[in-house]
C-alpha cells in the first residue's frame, strides 16, 4: 500500500512536471517590478535610485586652502 | 530609500554561474536559443540516468562513497569551471549521483523497510506542487527571497562542513543528527530551504527562456534543478529517518 500510494504521488509529479514545466508562467509572476534580475553582477551594491552620474555643480569649485578666519 | 535595503547592506549574491551567463546575450539565432522545453526535457533525462545510476547503486552499495565523491567533484567543475560544458558533465554527475543516492537509499532501507519509496514520492511531490505554486504566481521570488535563501544555504552548507570537521576529532554538532524535537525541527528547516532553492531554479530556467540565453543553459538549468534535487531527496531521508526512529 505504502509503495503504490507514494509510487503513485511520484508518476504523478513527474506527470505535472513535464506538462506544467513547458507552459510559460503567468503573468502575475512574470509582469512583477521586483523580479530576480539574474544578470545584474557587475556592479554590487550600486543603488541607482540613490546615485547619480551627474555630478553636482557645487562640487566642481576649487576648494581654497587659505581659508578665511 | 531603496526598496532592498538588506540588498544595499549586505551586497547581491548568488550562483556565480547563473549570472555570468546573461551578459552574452544578443547575437544568438533563434533555434540556438534556450526555451522552456528544452530545459524541461532535459532534466527528464538527467532524471533517467539519476534513475538508471540508481538501479546500479542499490545493487553495489560498495559504490556509493566513490560515486558521490566524483559526483561532487563533477558539480563543482560545472558550476565553476565550464557552465558552458554543462552538457557533457550534467549527464555523468546525476549518473554518479544517482548511483550514490542508490547505495545511501539501500542502507536507509535495511533499518526502515519501505522509506525509499517515501522519500521518492515526497520528494516529488514537493517538485510538482512548487512548481504550481511557481508558475500560477502564488510565490514570487524577489531579489531579497533570493538573499534570504542564499545566506540560508550558505548557512546550512557551514554548519554541515563544521560538523564534518569535528567528527575526525570525535566530536561533532549533536542536535543536526539527533532525533529530538530540535533535531526533527532542524530537518524540516533544511528541507525548506532546500525546496525554496527550486523556486529559484524554476525562475533562473524561465527567464533564461524569456531572455533568450545559448542553448547550453538549458542543460546547467536542468543541472541546477539536479542538485537541488539530490539534496532535497536526502534531507528527506534524513527527516524521515529521524521520524521513525522515534
Amino acid at each position: 500500500m505504502n509503495t503504490l500510494i507514494f509510487g503513485l504521488l511520484t508518476v504523478i509529479s513527474v506527470f505535472i512536471f513535464m506538462k506544467l514545466g513547458k507552459i510559460k508562467a503567468s503573468k502575475k509572476q512574470l509582469n512583477r517590478n521586483d523580479r530576480i534580475n539574474w544578470a545584474r553582477n557587475k556592479q554590487p551594491n550600486f543603488d541607482e535610485e540613490n546615485y547619480s552620474t551627474k555630478i553636482p555643480e557645487e562640487k566642481n569649485k576649487q576648494i581654497n586652502d587659505q581659508s578665511e578666519e | 530609500m531603496s526598496k532592498h535595503s538588506a540588498l544595499n547592506t549586505f551586497g547581491r549574491s548568488g550562483n556565480p554561474a547563473f549570472t555570468r551567463n546573461f551578459e552574452q546575450v544578443g547575437a544568438i539565432p533563434q533555434l540556438e536559443r534556450m526555451t522552456l522545453d528544452g530545459a524541461v526535457n532535459k532534466t527528464a533525462i538527467l532524471l533517467c540516468l539519476c534513475f538508471a545510476g540508481a538501479f546500479i547503486g542499490w545493487n553495489s552499495p560498495a559504490l556509493t562513497m566513490p560515486a558521490l565523491i566524483i559526483g561532487t567533484i563533477l558539480s563543482f567543475i560545472t558550476i565553476f569551471r565550464s557552465p558552458a560544458k554543462a552538457g557533457s558533465t550534467a549527464p555523468f554527475y546525476a549518473a554518479f549521483q544517482g548511483v550514490a543516492l542508490g547505495g545511501i537509499t539501500v542502507f536507509a532501507e535495511m533499518q526502515y523497510p519501505g522509506i525509499g519509496i517515501q522519500a521518492i514520492g515526497l520528494t516529488f511531490g514537493i517538485l510538482a506542487s512548487l512548481l504550481f505554486c511557481y508558475k500560477s504566481g502564488i510565490i514570487k521570488p524577489t531579489e531579497n527571497f533570493r538573499l534570504m535563501i542564499f545566506s540560508a544555504t550558505m548557512g546550512i552548507a557551514l554548519l554541515y562542513l563544521v560538523s564534518f570537521v569535528m567528527s575526525f576529532f570525535g566530536s561533532g554538532i549533536g542536535f543536526i543528527h539527533s532525533n529530538g524535537l530540535f533535531g526533527i525541527g532542524f530537518s524540516l528547516f533544511v528541507v525548506g530551504i532546500a525546496a525554496l532553492n527550486l523556486v529559484l531554479d524554476f525562475d533562473f530556467i524561465e527567464e533564461g527562456a524569456e531572455q533568450g540565453l545559448p542553448k547550453y543553459m538549458e542543460w546547467y538549468g536542468a543541472f541546477s534543478l539536479m542538485v537541488t534535487l539530490v539534496w532535497l531527496y536526502i534531507e528527506i531521508l534524513r527527516l524521515l529517518m529521524k521520524l521513525r526512529s522515534r
